[in-house]
């Protein structure tokens, strides 16, 4: 277990830095780091799935200015590694079980917001002490200022990685047995609500005048497509 | 002196790093000044590093994606001021305030509003019939205009410093902007149908009943546009699931199916 939850923790380490600190080539959207994940773990199509559910449903948060979007990256890698961890310890790896840490990773993964806040925070040292830096002349100082920005953000995303998997691995398994049954009998929908939440809310806040129109027309001549061509 | 490629490639791989210092206090300045520092280090002598660096130093914040256009542009009035020795500090500092917001606003609806949608969609066709690759299309299809927006702006913008605003125009970005947001709604849209439609003939449901999902989606989307955080509508949704859940388990076992 401990090896699966390193592991966990170097991709949330990787993608979480590409969020906000270095590249930005979006290897931190769930639909990447949850697969990523589970391709480490041994269990693609897990993390597949994962990063299906979670990859709308924040999309619509831009991160503009200063505002922090919550952490999806997060909520997808330790939602995997969750699955994946408990699949082995309890029954064995199920749709209801990636369901169950998933909701459970999405309201513990707000936490990512308040780390990130606090790194963004810690960050307004540095150029304090980088005009104190330059005010000496000590020009590599300053650079290495610069990178050391590096280091809040990679542990602010550690922390969220690490608090969503000590809850779920403290808090699903006792309740397991008692929503096992009927996670069973909503799974199905569950799988499907998620990515449809996350599309409802891109219309409601995607600034296109004409978006509910568009997505209803394309929306009824997909459908209306599928069903004349269902044999 | 003219900057060699070589010194070029180095401030293009720093910007990689922009934002590696954010803080609310200057945001990516820092960044910037790191960026910077190895052109601004060919351009000017030692002694006067220390005056140059406190001026970029201060606060800037852009959209990543379109600072190597300005980080080229202030390179090419450095350059210039450092030739012709006269003082455009005003005019350079005053250059990087004019168009970080205004860029910063065309990046993020371009590229954040409207590109990062319209492929998470296209992929998303991908994912769900569980084609494993699909996170490497989503890869490609977005970060193709990124990176050429990150290579070829900043090339532009070292070679017509203050002139590179009118290349910004000439492309028309807000109105692309729009148009890929609209694309991405359509796919979107398509996408929607593609997951409810499996999802009644995967049960063996009858198909026609899954238009009416377009109701709870556009009064969730409604929902949203008023204030509701994501988190609360995917409580209710879930929550709404789960204990109907619970009551089919209640409801088969008494009709014993």
């Amino acid at each position: 277990m401990v090896f699966q939850l390193l592991i966990g923790g170097m991709v949330a380490l990787i993608c979480g830095l590409d969020r906000v600190a270095i590249l930005q080539i979006l290897v931190s959207r769930p639909i990447v780091a949850a697969p990523l994940a589970g391709v480490l773990l041994g269990e693609p199509l897990i993390g597949l799935q994962i990063g299906v559910m979670v990859e709308l449903l924040w999309l619509a948060r831009l991160p503009v200015g200063a505002a922090v979007p919550p952490d999806d990256t997060q909520v997808a890698v330790a939602a995997t590694v969750l699955s994946i961890v408990l699949g082995s310890q309890l029954e064995g790896l199920s749709t209801e079980l990636m369901l169950l840490s998933l909701l459970i990773a999405l309201p513990v993964g707000k936490v990512g917001q308040y780390f990130e806040h606090r790194a963004r925070n810690y960050n307004s040292i540095l150029p304090v002490r980088t005009d104190q830096a330059l005010q000496d002349e000590f020009f590599g100082q300053v650079q290495l200022l610069h990178l050391r920005g590096l280091l809040s953000f990679a542990v602010s995303s550690l922390l969220t990685y690490l608090t969503i998997v000590v809850c779920g691995l403290v808090l699903i398994p006792p309740i397991w047995p008692w929503l096992q049954i009927s996670m069973s009998y909503s799974a199905g929908l569950l799988q499907l609500a998620l990515p449809l939440i996350g599309v409802a809310v891109i219309l409601g806040t995607i600034n296109v005048s004409r978006a509910i129109t568009l997505f209803c027309a394309s929306f009824g001549m997909a459908f209306l497509l599928m069903w004349l061509v269902q044999p | 002196m003219r900057l060699g490629w070589r010194t070029r490639l180095h401030v293009w791989l720093r910007l990689l790093f922009l934002q590696a210092s954010w803080s609310y206090q200057r945001m990516q300045g820092l960044g910037f000044l790191f960026a910077l520092m190895p052109g601004l280090r060919k351009i000017y002598p030692e002694e006067k590093m220390r005056e140059v660096s406190m001026r970029h130093v201060g606060y800037f914040n852009t959209h990543p994606y379109l600072a190597p256009l300005v980080a080229g542009a202030v390179l090419k009035l450095e350059e210039e001021r450092a030739i012709n020795g006269e003082d455009r500090s005003i005019d350079i500092d005053d250059f990087k305030e004019i168009v970080a917001a205004p860029y910063a606003a065309i990046g993020d609806a371009l590229f954040w509003g409207g590109l990062r949608p319209l492929a998470a969609g296209i992929a998303l066709f991908f994912a769900v019939k569980g084609i494993i690759w699909a996170p490497l299309i989503f890869l490609v299809l977005f970060n193709l205009l990124p990176l050429w927006f990150r290579i070829v702006f900043f090339e532009y913008g070292y070679r017509h410093g203050i002139g590179s605003v009118d290349y910004i125009q000439q492309h028309n970005l807000p109105d692309w902007a729009i148009r890929i947001k609209e694309a991405a709604v359509v796919i979107l849209g398509g996408l929607c149908a593609f997951l409810v439609f499996s999802h009644l003939v995967d049960h063996q449901l009858p198909s026609w009943p899954g238009l009416l999902t377009l109701l709870p989606m556009v009064l969730l989307g409604l929902g949203a546009r008023r204030g509701l955080s994501t988190l609360l509508l995917i409580f209710i949704t879930c929550a709404s699931i789960i204990i109907a859940g619970i009551f089919w388990v209640d409801v088969a076992s008494f009709l014993k199916l």
